[in-house]
């Protein structure tokens, strides 16, 4: 039974659920370090994942298609960085406008441009290659998660580990965090919180570019109306889990994507569909439940022995 | 001919029709402290603020080192080695002190990645040069107020700032830390640092500085050395008159207990959980000292009703309380002068009519059925603001429009004028100046002379022995025996007040 739970096909969907959330996540957590509260993942990442077909179709290049992928997040938050950081805008108001603009765009540029409305397939998307690891491989069970996959899911496992010591180390991480946490402290050293939440804002729109990418033109080729289909709301969830930490944002979005992919699988035994497509979300809110009591637990701790 | 470090020459700055500064030149020396000192809205905050930069619209010349100087923002006052410690600290919570204290300044090892064992041993050296003590890995979180005060003087010196500007920094500090605080700024200055001490502490002057500079209404009314001058001379020309001795109070002749606290124990409040017993009776102050942060605002909490308690019983007016809300409370004939007005005392954004008649909005006086009548909420803001002297252009006007010693005497005016039996102060001139917080006693003096029956909380030794009839002494949640105000002395109260040993102030008090 559990030979047939971890086949290599589970390996390739863990990959396909988790790694575009992971990115967007990643994204979102960033902005949320840096002080900038960014609910619009949802329309960068489909922003993202039409222009990447787009480039990958004109210039038959999956390369050209990243990088339009790319371009397209990093024009989202900038329109994001406008509206909030110049004109002071609401955070929530300005997503709730991105995302909807990030689905209406998409759709109207389809016709426009390709003159198709609903799905875009064609042979000429060229789509990301996998890359394959030769030792570990042969590895069994774990070989065919950790080798074949997208280019994308080993960069998404990266950035989050670079990530980590970018704040940890990095005096820009350092200048980050400060301009979330006490922005006027920031401002009384000399240091603009605008400026770090500009970057934190275009670093975001990359990587949910990217994000877009993954859906796109990796496992398949093709762009489908609101092809996101919620993955920006749930990164958003991990967000605000995880507090904006990488790592603990890593160990969600993979407890997410395994128990969603693992919930196709068991299927298979019998069990009904109703009750396996909650699972991913079951098991979310069991790790939620887990967080909070571990913070309340701590509350507890520290206010029997200190005096308020 | 000595030099002075950093003069200000005419500086003049208005907001909108307000002149807060009137052609103010000071001037600053090197290894000098120097104290400003004023009442509240005096201008001092003002002048520091354009120092540092905060504000660029003034008039008049600021010269560092002899040479004309203009900034755009903090930045160009911190190139020029300006430094600022703000009343509320500016640290990144999550962050450990080192980070705090190299933050902006990181040395870099290689592609801005930051060289933390260089830091750590430049920070070692200098704390080792001043003889200052604290842990570099601790989060700012864990820290007590003293330590947070430190770890941004610290970042200053990181800096290499040679002028430090230091903006009320003992408010919020025990007796213990002041004097830490005040022989580690003495070491600054034999270093050749000037300080700039921004008060409204008297004593404190007289301990420290070397040079006294008075403001009142944006004018500066004398800079003298300490030689020069004397504490009545400062303390009038802070005022502006001769400061009045406190009203001759008349003997309390205390009869029912109005407040009645037994055997109440509030979750959190010690170690030990010991219960507490406190009555306070008609016509009587009852004042509970203590140095802040010993558990007064969780008694507090406690007997208004924001705080639950685990056993014991609260009596107001001889009703059992203890389950009952704040509201019903109020009912029953309580008001409350909260510590925090910006939070808790009113609802900043707000006007001042709104705020002026929220404690009992729900009298028909003030509303029928689903209105409010404005009207008459205008009148009572009229009234409390002539008879408080609250100096505010309109009552329509926003409650945080006001500064901070008319924000106090708004809420104080607010629940005097309830007149209840019971009148919960705490901390009640926190921050306020002085000639109105001397109003604020009279006022409360008043009312216990009328037959209130008050509960004073407050850290300020003076204030609880101006006001209170019996006071007791709060110490890590216990309070002490009860002391008749006749045979209460500065020395005793100060010894209870630091009672044991004072390892209740955080490992810098033996190291310092």
């Amino acid at each position: 039974m559990i030979a047939s739970l971890f086949d290599p096909s589970f390996a390739e969907s863990i990959s396909r659920m988790t790694v575009p959330i992971l990115l967007a996540a990643l994204g979102g957590a960033i902005c949320q370090r840096a002080g900038v509260f960014n609910i619009a993942l949802e329309g960068f990442i489909i922003i993202g994942a039409f222009m990447a077909v787009l480039g990958s179709y004109f210039f038959g290049s999956a390369s050209v298609g990243l990088f339009c992928a790319m371009a397209g997040g990093v024009f989202m938050a900038l329109l994001f960085a406008e509206f909030h950081l110049r004109r002071a805008g609401d955070p929530i108001i300005v997503s709730i406008a991105l995302n909807l603009i990030g689905f209406g765009l998409s759709t109207y540029l389809l016709r426009a441009i390709l003159g198709v409305s609903g799905v875009f397939q064609h042979d000429g998307i060229k789509k990301i290659s996998n890359i394959h690891i030769p030792l570990i491989e042969s590895l069994p069970y774990v070989g065919k998660l950790l080798s074949g996959q997208s280019l994308l899911f080993y960069f998404s496992i990266i950035a989050v580990l670079f990530c980590h010591a970018f704040y940890a180390k990095h005096r820009l991480g350092l200048w980050m965090r400060a301009a979330g946490e006490n922005a006027s402290g920031l401002t009384s050293l000399g240091v603009s919180p605008k400026r770090m939440q500009f970057f934190a804002l275009t670093v975001c729109g990359v990587l949910c570019g990217l994000a877009g990418a993954q859906l796109s033109i990796s496992n398949v080729g093709l762009f489908v109306e609101n092809m996101s289909a919620g993955r920006g709301w749930i990164a958003v969830v991990a967000v605000l889990v995880s507090g904006g930490r990488p790592l603990p944002l890593l160990g969600l979005v993979f407890l997410f994507g395994g128990v969603d992919s693992m919930s196709l699988r068991v299927q298979g035994f019998g069990w009904p569909q109703q009750f396996t497509e909650i699972l991913p979300y079951l098991a979310s809110l069991l790790a939620l439940i887990i967080v909070s009591y571990k913070r309340l637990r701590k509350d507890w701790a520290t206010k029997g022995i200190k005096i308020t | 001919m000595h030099e002075n470090r950093v003069d200000l020459f005419g500086i003049s700055v208005s907001f909108g029709n307000v002149c807060a500064l009137d052609n103010v030149s000071l001037g600053f020396r090197d290894g000098e402290i120097q104290a400003l000192v004023g009442e509240n809205g005096a201008g001092k905050s003002t002048i520091m603020a354009v120092l540092f930069g905060l504000i660029t619209d003034y008039q008049g010349e600021i010269v560092v080192n002899g040479k004309a100087s203009a900034w755009r923002s903090p930045k160009d006052a911190i190139k020029s080695k300006i430094g600022m410690v703000h009343q509320h600290f500016m640290l990144q919570d999550s962050m450990t002190v080192l980070e705090n204290i190299i933050l902006c300044n990181e040395p870099l090892n290689y592609f801005g990645f930051v060289d933390f064992k260089t830091a750590r041993h430049q920070v070692r050296s200098l704390l080792k040069e001043y003889k200052l003590s604290l842990d570099l890995d601790q989060l700012i979180e864990d820290l007590a107020v003293g330590q947070l005060q430190l770890v941004e003087i610290l970042n200053l010196l990181y800096r290499n700032s040679t002028v430090l500007i230091l903006d009320e920094p003992t408010a919020v500090l025990t007796p213990v830390e002041r004097d830490q605080l005040f022989s580690a700024l003495k070491r600054f200055k034999e270093d050749g640092k000037t300080v700039i001490l921004i008060t409204h502490k008297i004593d404190e002057v007289f301990s420290i500085a070397d040079r006294v500079s008075v403001m009142r209404s944006g004018k500066l009314i004398s800079s003298s050395t300490l030689a020069e001058t004397n504490r009545d001379t400062v303390r009038s020309q802070i005022i502006g008159k001769a400061r009045h001795k406190s009203s001759k109070r008349t003997k309390s002749q205390p009869t029912t207990p109005v407040l009645l606290l037994d055997e109440v124990i509030v979750p959190g409040l010690s170690r030990d959980e010991r219960p507490l017993s406190v009555n306070v009776k008609k016509g009587e102050i009852v004042g509970i000292a203590g140095v802040s942060g010993n558990g007064q605002a969780a008694l507090v909490e406690a007997v208004v009703g924001l705080r639950q308690t685990t056993s014991g019983a609260i009596f107001i007016k001889g009703k059992d309380v203890t389950r009952r809300s704040v509201e019903e409370r109020r009912r029953i004939g309580m008001s409350y002068i909260p510590e925090d007005r910006q939070k808790t005392g009113l609802a900043i954004s707000g006007d001042i009519i709104e705020n002026s008649a929220i404690s009992n909005i729900q009298d028909p006086y003030f509303s029928s059925g689903f209105f409010l009548r404005r009207q008459n909420m205008m009148s009572h803001a009229e009234k409390l603001i002539t008879s408080f002297d609250i100096k505010v252009a309109s009552p329509k006007h926003l409650a945080k429009t006001m500064s901070g010693g008319n924000k106090q005497k708004l809420v104080v005016a607010r629940e005097l004028s309830l007149k209840t039996p019971l009148i919960i102060v705490e901390n009640p001139t926190w921050g306020v100046d002085i000639g109105a917080s001397s109003f604020i006693h009279r006022q409360i003096l008043s009312m216990r002379d009328a037959g209130h029956a008050i509960l004073l909380v407050s850290s300020e030794l003076d204030e609880i022995l101006e006001l209170s009839d019996r006071i007791f002494v709060m110490f890590e949640g216990q309070l002490s025996k009860e002391l008749p105000i006749s045979g209460a002395t500065r020395a005793e109260l100060g010894k209870l007040m630091l009672a044991k040993n004072s390892t209740s102030f955080g490992p810098v008090g033996e190291v310092l």
